[in-house]
């Protein structure tokens, strides 16, 4: 198999797999389960096959020409290979917890093709090198993701994956119009062509704040954030897709593929931007100090730690950009562990309210300890991967001499230890409250423990995943901008 | 050879800890103290040795570098010493007990972490092994009890806000100084650097426990089990967090007595010792007691250093060796008075000299020492801090001098009212501990006689090189050089025994000599606001994080209302006037139609 089939697999086997998925159910539930995961997991092992050949300084390019100057162009680099290999892996976890967890709901056959459509779709948008192209994908996922928010049918969830739809394709269309006026402004789509029409004459302010409006919308960042918390309805291995691995960082790829990779920010928007991603960090932070209800929570801290990615990303010098790459691994690994542990909790405590829970360490002790260990990787508290990638962003905003920024941040920082303390104290310590009903999967529980393992392999091997994003800054920062 | 020794100092305590999870309960004592033999073994061979090593680890120039030298050495020297004497100890006090299970792997993952703090010649190699090291407390102090989580929780905010505080430090040390190599780092203190200079030393004293960051020790001494109380706040944390102290005034900063700083550090000094002291002077719990004695003493070490004079400097860092020794034999003390009469609260206690002597001799000795009566060890590092402190001013003097008083006063009525009033409880047949807790206890109080009179030890060959030729030709070792200062000091103690007795003799027991001070008419409302917390920086400071969080909070609803209602309602409007436009009006729709057309004609001229 050559590196072109690779990667043209790794995108459509997940797409068109997906819709063979409620075909296989009618043969076997196991067999459709097991088939999901062999899809997403082999999206996995396709990009890491890749990854040596793109490592070594190639990169894979598969066009196709349509007609009115359009084109079908996936590119695979570093940035995206290492951001397909993240993604596909946790979801891969994420739908083995599944196995169990969906399993008592109705809607199964809907639900796997809607996961593994929407995985599909996030590779497609990782290796697109067209504006349009990349635009379509990230359309395809709001759709998935509307139908998953909205699993289980009680109005107000079908309101709320509503309101999650109606912000982040608002963003979408303002984020198109945005590409039109690049369009009128460069002459192409095409990212590469893009980058070379870049260096002949700056891009208008307009065009950079409409696109920026899609990025923060899609990736929760305030003023647009709100859909996220609500969105907490979902079941639980769809919040630890959408808002941990996968969904939200969809706007920080793009922010990073295209303010990065291809075209500088500008000088008024790198002003503007750091203020804006402050606020979110400090008022999501807050917020998540005040909730009671645990998936809230979470939420609402995926909203902070989202802004310390944007932070790393915005602030031009390498190790912040190196910063937020290993965040989206870190923060993934770690907050999608803390999602799963709230399925757990909410399906064997029947409420997701914390003031109800406690005590809970004794009837639960592996949640427990893999809750904390995740927990201690978004505080990032050495040796948990998180501490590294917050170093490091700290680092960049410092360097770069944005020094009442990174107050900010640290204040957001300390608040991270507050809420996520404070959260894990109320459910699984003091006294029991509530005798939770007994029966917790053994294979939910694993997959919990083993993001839990992997906060901590991952900063105790942090040299592994550093590599990759070492090489992928070089290759992002080294080509003239 | 050297280098993979240095290596394993670090690798050898974490492996064991990892072991000792798996291992068999009963077995894992044993398997702690032998990796803390191991360690001391290491420690010793290295001592006075010299080596660095440098890997790569993330680039960015972030890479993971230890440095051993004769100020490090010295410090896993001690550092190992008081990890094999507490594990000794622990073998007995923990045995029975439910945080056992425990105990021992964090234990040995925090010898791993300090070793590695100690002996990290990088800043972030620091920083990952020093908040590694929060993870340690908070297992340590949440095995204590069924509420203890409340303490670990607290302890672990104060200190994770502290060492935020010094990775902003360590990030700006390595910006100005474009190396994050600590031998390479030599900053002066401008603008930029004394901002970095601020938040490395909040890392430092945080770690120490000097004032405001303090208020964990004393909630910890109540719910973590002992062994850790002489273990960390006694010996470690002070050990490393002056140890950090002086490598950030003498190496990479070059503090002088013009300074400004100086004074604040001196001034922050001066505060913990008083107000440390007061809060001891008052407690009715031994552990209690002793915890704050724990926070006052490093107001001394603190004023020692900020002093910037080099019998300052050395006087803290002997003073923070010393205090090691006595304050981590204090803690023992307590220990084996818990683990033997079941209590350690003062109103229980009583008559413990006839039942257990050892105790009593051991209690003796290294309470004599934190007082500073000679010929003990703490008496000479005393007088060195007053030496230099006097120099820079006579009120931080005074402030030394007036927390001597009240330390020994406190320790006069600890002493008085566990050891030598009549019991207040009936006796169940105490007996004294056994020989493994009291061979450490026994040790230390050896090490405190041995460490007075024979200072020349200590200073002149552990610490004076510290300084290098700063103090060449001076001589801090042996007798104190300025007799009227000495007389002050006796003069001082004496005061507090014959305070002490005219009190104990009035109220008719040594448990109330200090109720006076207690009851005295504003000290005593300032005392019970004190008690009911309102001075507790972490208590404000939650207070007003979660303020501040009810107001972000409530941006956050009002921006969540506007989609919600605002944007809901503004949608239903429009369209409700556009529906109105749709009357069924044919007129109006040819009207819309031949706009539109003209409209388009418009666009199509231009």
């Amino acid at each position: 198999m050559n590196k072109e089939q690779a990667l043209f697999l790794l995108v459509f086997l997940p797409l068109i797999g997906a819709a063979i998925l409620p075909l296989i159910d009618r043969a076997s539930v196991k067999l459709r389960n097991l088939t999901a995961f062999t899809l997403v997991f082999a999206s996995f092992l396709l990009s890491a096959f890749i990854l040596p050949t793109v490592i070594g300084g190639r990169e894979i390019n598969i066009i196709l020409n349509l007609p009115l100057g359009f084109n079908f162009i996936l590119t695979a680099d570093i940035l995206a290979v290492f951001m397909a290999m993240v993604s596909s892996f946790i979801s891969a976890i994420i739908i083995l917890y599944s196995f169990e967890y969906i399993s008592h709901y109705e809607n199964q056959r809907e639900y796997y093709f809607m996961v593994v459509l929407f995985l599909g779709a996030m590779m497609g948008l990782v290796f697109a090198a067209n504006l349009i192209l990349l635009y379509v994908f990230w359309e395809i996922t709001a759709i998935t993701s509307w139908r998953l928010i909205g699993f289980f049918r009680e109005k107000q969830h079908v309101l709320r994956a509503d309101k999650a739809f109606l912000v982040t394709v608002f963003g979408a269309l303002v984020m198109l119009l945005g590409f039109i006026k690049l369009h009128s402004e460069t002459g192409s789509f095409d990212l590469a062509a893009i980058k070379a029409a870049v260096k002949a004459h700056s891009i208008s302010n307009l065009a950079i704040g409409l696109i920026l409006t899609g990025i923060l919308a899609k990736s929760a960042t305030l003023p647009l954030h709100t859909w996220l918390p609500d969105a907490g309805v979902a079941p639980s291995p769809v919040t630890a897709l959408l808002h941990a691995a996968v969904l939200v960082k969809i706007g920080v790829y793009v922010f990073a593929r295209l303010f990065i990779a291809t075209m500088p920010l500008g000088a008024l928007w790198h002003a503007i931007f750091p203020v804006i991603i402050g606020l979110s960090a400090l008022v999501s932070a807050g917020a998540a100090l005040v909730e009671t209800d645990l998936k809230r929570i979470i939420a609402y801290s995926t909203v902070s730690q989202i802004a310390f990615i944007f932070l790393g990303f915005s602030m031009g010098n390498e190790i912040g950009i190196a910063g937020g790459l290993l965040y989206i691994l870190m923060h993934g690994l770690g907050k999608a562990g803390l999602f799963l542990c709230a399925g757990i909790i909410e399906q064997r405590t029947k409420t997701k309210d914390i003031t109800q829970m406690g005590g809970l360490i004794h009837v639960m002790p592996v949640t427990a300890i893999s809750f904390l260990f995740c927990a201690f990787s978004v505080m990032a508290i050495p040796p948990f991967g998180g501490f590294f990638s917050k170093y490091m962003v700290i680092a960049g905003t410092l360097q770069a001499g944005h020094l009442a920024i990174a107050g900010i941040f640290l204040f957001g920082a300390l608040l991270t230890l507050m809420y996520l303390f404070r959260t894990f104290n109320m459910i699984f310590l003091g006294e029991m409250n509530k005798v939770p009903v007994s029966g917790s999967s053994p294979l939910m529980v694993f997959c919990v423990a083993l993001f839990a393992f992997l906060s901590l392999a991952g900063g105790c091997f942090i040299q592994y995943p550093n590599r990759i994003v070492a090489a992928a800054v070089q290759q992002m920062t080294a080509k003239p901008l | 050879m050297m280098e993979t020794l240095m290596i394993s100092l670090i690798l050898i305590p974490l492996i064991a800890a990892a072991i000792t999870f798996v291992l068999p309960v009963k077995w894992r004592g044993v398997c702690a103290f032998l990796a803390a033999l191991v360690n001391f073994l290491i420690a010793v061979l290295l001592f006075r040795k010299e080596t660095t090593i440098i890997f790569p680890w993330i680039g960015w120039g972030i890479d993971f570098a230890l440095r051993l030298y004769h100020f490090s050495g010295f410090i896993i020297l001690a550092v190992s010493f008081f990890s094999l004497l507490i594990s000794l100890y622990s073998l007995e006090f923990l045995k029975n007990k439910s945080s056992a299970r425990q105990f021992y792997g964090f234990f040995l993952l925090a010898l791993s972490f300090v070793n590695g703090a100690v002996l990290a010649n990088h800043l972030v190699t620091l920083l990952f092994f020093w908040e590694g090291l929060l993870l340690t407390i908070y297992g340590l102090i949440a095995i204590g009890g069924k509420q203890a989580f409340k303490t670990a929780t607290k302890s672990f905010i104060i200190v994770g806000a502290s060492d935020l505080c010094m990775m902003a430090g360590i990030i700006l040390t390595g910006y100005i100084a474009k190396t994050l190599i600590i031998q390479d780092i030599h900053l002066g203190l401008d603008r930029l650097g004394s901002l970095a200079f601020i938040l490395l030393i909040i890392g430092a004293i945080a770690k120490a426990g000097s004032m405001p960051f303090h208020t964990w020790i004393p909630d910890a001494a109540q719910d973590s089990p002992l062994p850790f109380m002489a273990f960390f706040p006694a010996a470690l944390e002070k050990l490393l967090g002056i140890y950090f102290l002086t490598r950030i005034t003498l190496d990479m900063f070059k503090l002088d007595s013009h300074n400004s700083l100086s004074v604040v550090l001196m001034a922050v000094g001066a505060i913990t010792i008083l107000l440390a002291v007061m809060m001891a002077l008052v407690q009715k719990d031994y552990k209690r007691l002793l915890s704050y004695h724990a926070i006052s003493q490093v107001g001394y070490m603190i004023l020692g250093i900020g002093t910037c004079l080099p019998a300052g400097i050395i006087g803290g860092i002997f003073h923070m060796l010393n205090n090691a020794v006595y304050k981590c034999g204090l803690f023992l003390t307590a220990g084996t008075v818990e683990k033997q009469a079941g209590t350690t609260d003062l109103d229980q206690l009583g008559g413990l000299r006839s039942t257990m002597p050892v105790t009593f001799f051991c209690f003796l000795v290294t309470a004599a020492s934190i007082s500073g009566v000679p010929p003990f060890n703490g008496f000479f590092s005393k007088e060195l801090i007053y030496d230099a402190a006097l120099e820079r001013g006579k009120i931080f003097y005074l402030a030394a001098l007036i927390g001597s008083f009240f330390t020994a006063a406190s320790f006069l009525k600890l002493g008085h009212a566990a050891f030598c009033d009549k019991p207040r409880r009936e006796d169940k047949g105490i007996k004294e501990a056994p020989l493994s807790m009291l061979i450490p206890m026994i040790i230390l109080a050896l090490t405190c006689v041995f460490f007075g009179v024979f200072n020349r030890i200590p200073i002149n060959d552990f610490i004076q090189p510290i300084l290098g030729r700063a103090s060449e030709n001076h001589n801090f070792a042996g007798w104190p050089s300025s007799l009227p200062l000495v007389l002050i000091t006796i003069a001082v103690l004496a005061a507090a025994l014959i305070h002490h007795y005219a009190a104990a003799k009035i109220k008719g027991s040594g448990l109330k000599a200090a109720d006076h001070i207690h009851h005295a008419p504003v000290l005593s409302a300032i005392y019970r606001w004190a008690e009911k917390k309102y001075f507790d920086p972490y208590e404000l400071g939650v207070k007003l994080v979660n303020w501040i969080a009810g107001l972000l909070s409530g941006i956050d609803k009002s921006i969540d209302w506007f989609y919600d209602f605002f944007t809901v309602k503004a949608a239903c409007g429009c369209s409700m006037i556009i529906r109105k436009a749709h009357a069924g009006y044919y007129i109006i729709y040819v009207v819309w139609a031949l706009t539109g057309a003209l409209l388009v004609t418009l666009f199509a001229i231009k």
